[in-house]
């Protein structure tokens, strides 16, 4: 079998390393690319997953750890010798070549033919929406074709693994759904391997096979982009996947042989018969008393006859509404994908279904359940 | 793991002795000659042993010198005074007029205000000498030779671009917003200068303002051109101790010890204040 | 009149034009969002009117006294900035102060003053706290609480949610407009973010290239963009565009899109045999089992959080976006599909110029294709 194409084992970093000040920017990180895959490094800034992308790229040092590339140690080699390609956050076009010549200057040490090198110049411009601005320079085009230009000079190239720093940030809107299509059918078509670092939490979704999360050095999940939203493994995923960001509500769980009641304090209390939970969920929340329940706002329901609730705010973004109630004296919101019947200061009734409750330990955020599921 | 290993470390610390070496030594080498009579100065080979005097410094606090040829007078602490009092009103002057016009051309675009920011720091290319023969005359006609105004007029072409180019990158880094919001906020131009740029640029005015000092202290043209006796300063003064009957070496040490010294302990007080104007960027954001 | 009026603002630096004839009015009490791409003008329309940038011509009317000429401290409004703009060198308190000491109020107003928003905003225990003590969101909510604190009758926002993280942004988004509504100032609200500007305003401008280029409630704009442009910037992901020349058989107007004939309903002749673009948003267009929808070959699937985005190619090699609510299934990378399209929620332009071509009698059907 072959080795995967990047590995991270234990690797730490840390910056000013001995010296009172010392930052630990990574810790403990351990993750596998496989071939063909996009992974997204997916945290807010100062999370570790740009000094992680550096690390892998040879800019910065490890402190501890081993980083193998086709099962390669490669932590000791300089960038150069990684056969890894990398797209900056800040573009780094060359100023002197025109836009044709930056992204045909990647394949130049690659001993590629100058027609194949044209033609796969073309083929990535076209892909990029920018074969109009290839004989201009880099300083007379705008921000996002310049970024569309840095794209297309990383992923031209042949390269075990491809790196891509923030690489939609500044891409206008109009083209972003469309480019990301294009780009995750480009790397999917030719079997390429990615990592890209974003702190957008749509871009990784749309884009990666699996999302590694991480928050203060720390990876939180490494999984699909489904499964980080059907079953994250804390309540800091739970709750940073996800926009409209999940409902939490802190609840008292009480078992009987019949029930299962999350009472959610001001009265209000989710009721669901015992059996829909599995044994061993049960067995774990009967030891539970104190628990938080994360509801994310597409699965709660307006239905007739649930619980009431008061509107607060109605909103409509043009291909679904968003209904912030007041539910046990917090803030619910709801998405529904079509127009709201709603106004501010109604009275709707709304219903949760126990297969998407996800359920966080009170103390330690870990997860306890989803839904049916045990975690 | 990133360690040091023990080799790395020693060939670390002879280069940093080295390049102290390379760079303290002048000074160190004159401190030694200031407390050295002539005789043991020009001893072949030179030698770092010797007797220690204090009769340079007393020479010069007194500003009476028995030599060969007889006794020699001169007014080296009145020098001392006039360098410090020069370079003090210099800077005050530079600082008045320099922080509101560099404010204005910071803020304020218009039409040729780059031209005349650019024509001031010009003053700073041109030879001192090319403007100092026609300034010699006028002085001498309108009366303003060998006097302290006169002299800190002049000093004004040192001192005036230095603070003005400085000071302005430090007031254009504020965040125009930031000065928008206090205006918005209610408060008068006048208000917002003295509230928001001055305290935001002040670690950047005072480091201007030291370097000014500095470059005020050593200069040498100048003085030496437009001041008698008088009016002059130690670098000017020093001259005094090249005499016809040979050169004082040890007074001349002596006397640069002593005229570093006031610069020398505003650079290493300046210092924190330099990395604090430069660290000024965490103002934007 | 009352509340925010401009008449004709214009400004240009050097030969570059940054507002081009801005008219806009703003009744007294009410909040208009000003939305626009980057670079459209938006951040100097506003500084216009707090008086920080001067129009090289027109006029701001404020409540009915045109203040055009007037200094930025003798206009009474409040703004809030996309960077903050806090004053570094005081505390979060003095910060919010500053607009009540600049009115020479006593002691106790200032303090009173300052403490009701602070705690209206949910900052009061980092009163004391300078700046760079403060979260992002902590930065937010002091700016936006100097500009509450003094009362003013005319409130700028620029962007105001742009440097805050994701989770708050939203936060804010709910609470906001109430937040705003409840001042009783007349309130524009600076924004790029389409999402930001449909859920907060009654009323939208659209500022592209320093020019209005439409005005009007989030369903004007949504679902009657005046042009291909504004149509692209609402709705993420964006709307498809498709080029298309309508004909006109026995059987009525019709377009053809992959060999079918597509009609187009009544109201089009002014189409007919023009080059034309034809907008399909992309949850007007769904997968389906029945083959008499448009086959398509899956390229990639790029989900969203509440959505699913497929870009399709249909047999002519044109790309389409399709979005369907996450966790309804759909067809997989690499296979072939058919797409049904809700054909009420088309939008037709006029490829020359741009424009949408206004069916005959539209409004009712529109709306309720929405």
């Amino acid at each position: 079998m072959r080795p995967p194409v990047l590995e991270l084992i234990d690797v730490d970093k840390v910056y000013g390393f001995g010296r009172p000040n010392a930052v630990r920017a990574v810790e403990d990180l351990s993750l596998t690319v496989n071939e063909g895959e996009i992974v997204a490094l997916l945290g807010s800034s100062g999370c570790g997953k740009t000094s992680t992308l550096r690390m892998v790229a040879g800019f910065e040092g490890v402190t501890k750890g081993k980083i193998k590339i086709a099962g390669r140690e490669i932590q000791h080699l300089p960038p150069a010798k990684r056969g890894v390609a990398m797209a900056f956050e800040g573009y780094s076009l060359y100023p002197p070549l025109t836009v044709r010549e930056n992204i045909a200057f990647a394949l130049k040490s690659q001993r590629i033919s100058p027609d194949e090198a044209a033609r796969r110049v073309a083929e990535i411009a076209e892909l990029m929406e920018i074969s109009d601005v290839l004989e201009r320079y880099p300083a007379s085009i705008s921000g996002g074709q310049q970024q569309r230009a840095s794209l297309a000079r990383a992923l031209v190239r042949d390269a075990d693994l491809h790196l891509l720093d923030e690489p939609m940030g500044q891409l206008e809107p109009q083209l972003r759904a469309l480019l990301r299509g294009r780009i995750k059918h480009f790397i999917h078509e030719r079997r390429l391997t990615a990592i890209l670092v974003t702190h957008d939490q749509t871009e990784a979704n749309a884009l990666a096979d699996r999302i590694a999360v991480m928050e203060e050095g720390i990876l939180q999940q490494y999984d699909t982009p489904a499964k980080l939203k059907d079953r994250p493994a804390n309540l800091f995923t739970g709750t940073f996947i996800g926009e409209p960001p999940m409902n939490v509500f802190p609840a008292r769980v009480s078992s009987s042989e019949r029930e299962t009641v999350f009472d959610l304090g001001s009265g209000v209390s989710l009721k669901y018969p015992a059996a829909i939970f599995p044994p061993d969920l049960r067995s774990r929340l009967s030891q539970e008393s104190d628990v938080c329940l994360g509801i994310r706002p597409h699965a709660v329901r307006l239905v007739d006859g649930g619980l009431p609730v008061t509107v607060s705010v109605v909103q409509w973004l043009g291909d679904q509404t968003h209904i912030a109630a007041q539910f046990a004296s917090r803030t619910l919101v709801s998405v529904i994908h079509d127009r709201a019947r709603f106004a501010p200061g109604n009275t709707a009734s709304i219903a949760i279904s126990a297969e998407d409750l996800h359920i966080f330990d009170a103390d330690t955020g870990v997860a306890i359940g989803h839904g049916k599921v045990a975690a | 793991m990133i360690t040091i290993s023990p080799i790395e470390r020693i060939l670390r610390g002879i280069a940093i002795t080295l390049v102290i070496l390379f760079f303290m030594f002048p000074i160190f080498w004159i401190f030694l000659m200031s407390f050295q009579t002539n005789e043991t100065i020009l001893r072949v080979p030179p030698s770092i042993v010797f007797e220690p005097t204090m009769s340079n410094y007393s020479a010069l606090i007194t500003g009476k010198l028995e030599t060969n040829a007889g006794l020699l007078e001169f007014e080296f602490m009145r020098n001392l005074w006039n360098s410090f009092f020069l370079s003090v009103s210099s800077v005050a002057v530079g600082l008045l007029l320099g922080v509101p016009a560099a404010y204005a051309f910071a803020r304020l675009k218009f039409r040729g205000s780059e031209d005349i920011a650019f024509t001031l720091l010009s003053f700073r290319f041109a030879p001192p000498l090319l403007v100092l023969l026609p300034l010699t005359i006028y002085f001498q006609q309108i009366g303003l030779a060998n006097t302290y105004v006169g002299l800190i007029w002049v000093y004004q072409l040192i001192v005036l671009p230095l603070i003005l180019w400085i000071v302005r990158g430090y007031f254009e880094d504020i965040p125009a917003d930031v000065e928008h919001a206090y205006r918005i906020a209610g408060h008068s131009w006048a208000a917002t200068f003295r509230k928001i740029a001055l305290p935001l640029a002040g670690p950047g005015i005072a480091a201007a303002g030291l370097l000014a000092f500095i470059f005020a202290w050593n200069n040498f043209i100048f003085a030496l051109v437009l001041a008698s006796a008088d009016k002059q300063p130690v670098t000017v003064g020093a001259l005094a101790f090249v005499t016809a009957s040979g050169i004082q070496y040890g007074q001349i040490a002596a006397a640069i010890v002593l005229s570093i010294t006031p610069t020398l302990l505003l650079a290493l007080y300046a210092q924190r204040y330099l990395v604090e104007g430069l660290s000024l960027g965490a103002v934007k954001g | 009149m009352n509340g925010i009026v401009l008449e004709n603002l214009s400004k240009s630096y050097k030969s570059e034009t940054v507002l081009d004839g801005v008219s806009l009015t703003v009744p007294e009490g009410r909040m208009l969002v000003l939305f626009g791409p980057s670079g459209a003008g938006k951040t100097v329309l506003l500084r216009c009117i707090a008086g920080a940038v001067d129009p090289d011509a027109g006029k701001v009317v404020l409540g009915g006294v045109d203040v055009t000429g007037f200094e930025p401290e003798d206009r009474g409004v409040g703004m809030a900035f996309q960077n903050f703009a806090l004053f570094p060198h005081m505390t979060a308190e003095e910060n919010i102060a500053s607009p009540l000491k600049a009115r020479r109020s006593t002691k106790t107003i200032v303090r009173q003053g300052v403490d009701a928003v602070a705690r209206l905003l949910k900052i009061d225990h980092v009163l004391s706290h300078p700046p760079k003590a403060l979260s992002n969101g902590q930065k937010q909510r002091t700016s936006l609480a100097r500009a509450l604190v003094a009362q003013p009758h005319y409130l700028l926002l620029d962007d105001p949610l742009r440097n805050v993280d994701a989770k708050l942004r939203y936060e804010m988004r709910l609470e906001l407009p109430r937040l705003l509504a409840d001042q009783g100032a007349t309130v524009i609200y600076v924004t790029q973010d389409y999402k930001e500007a449909m859920a907060f305003g009654d009323q939208i401008a659209v500022l592209d290239g320093g020019r209005i280029v439409q005005a009007g409630t989030p369903e004007d704009i949504y679902l009657r963009p005046a042009t291909i442009g504004i149509s692209e910037l609402f709705g993420d992901p964006t709307i498809n565009l498709l080029d298309v020349v309508p004909e006109r058989d026995e059987r009525g107007i019709y377009i053809t899109l992959s060999d079918q004939r597509i009609p187009l309903g009544d109201g089009y002749d002014a189409a007919v045999g023009k080059p034309c673009t034809l907008g399909l948003r992309p949850e007007a267009l769904a997968f389906t089992d029945l083959e008499t929808g448009i086959p398509v070959v899956i390229e990639a699937e790029t989900p969203f959080n509440e959505k699913t985005v497929t870009l399709a190619l249909t047999k002519r090699g044109r790309e389409v976006l399709v979005s369907r609510p996450a966790g309804m299934p759909g067809p997989a990378e690499g296979e072939s599909a058919f797409v049904s399209v809700n054909w009420r929620a088309l939008l037709l332009f006029d490829r020359q110029n741009g424009q949408r071509i206004v069916p005959e009698g539209e409004s009712g059907r529109t709306e309720a294709a929405a």
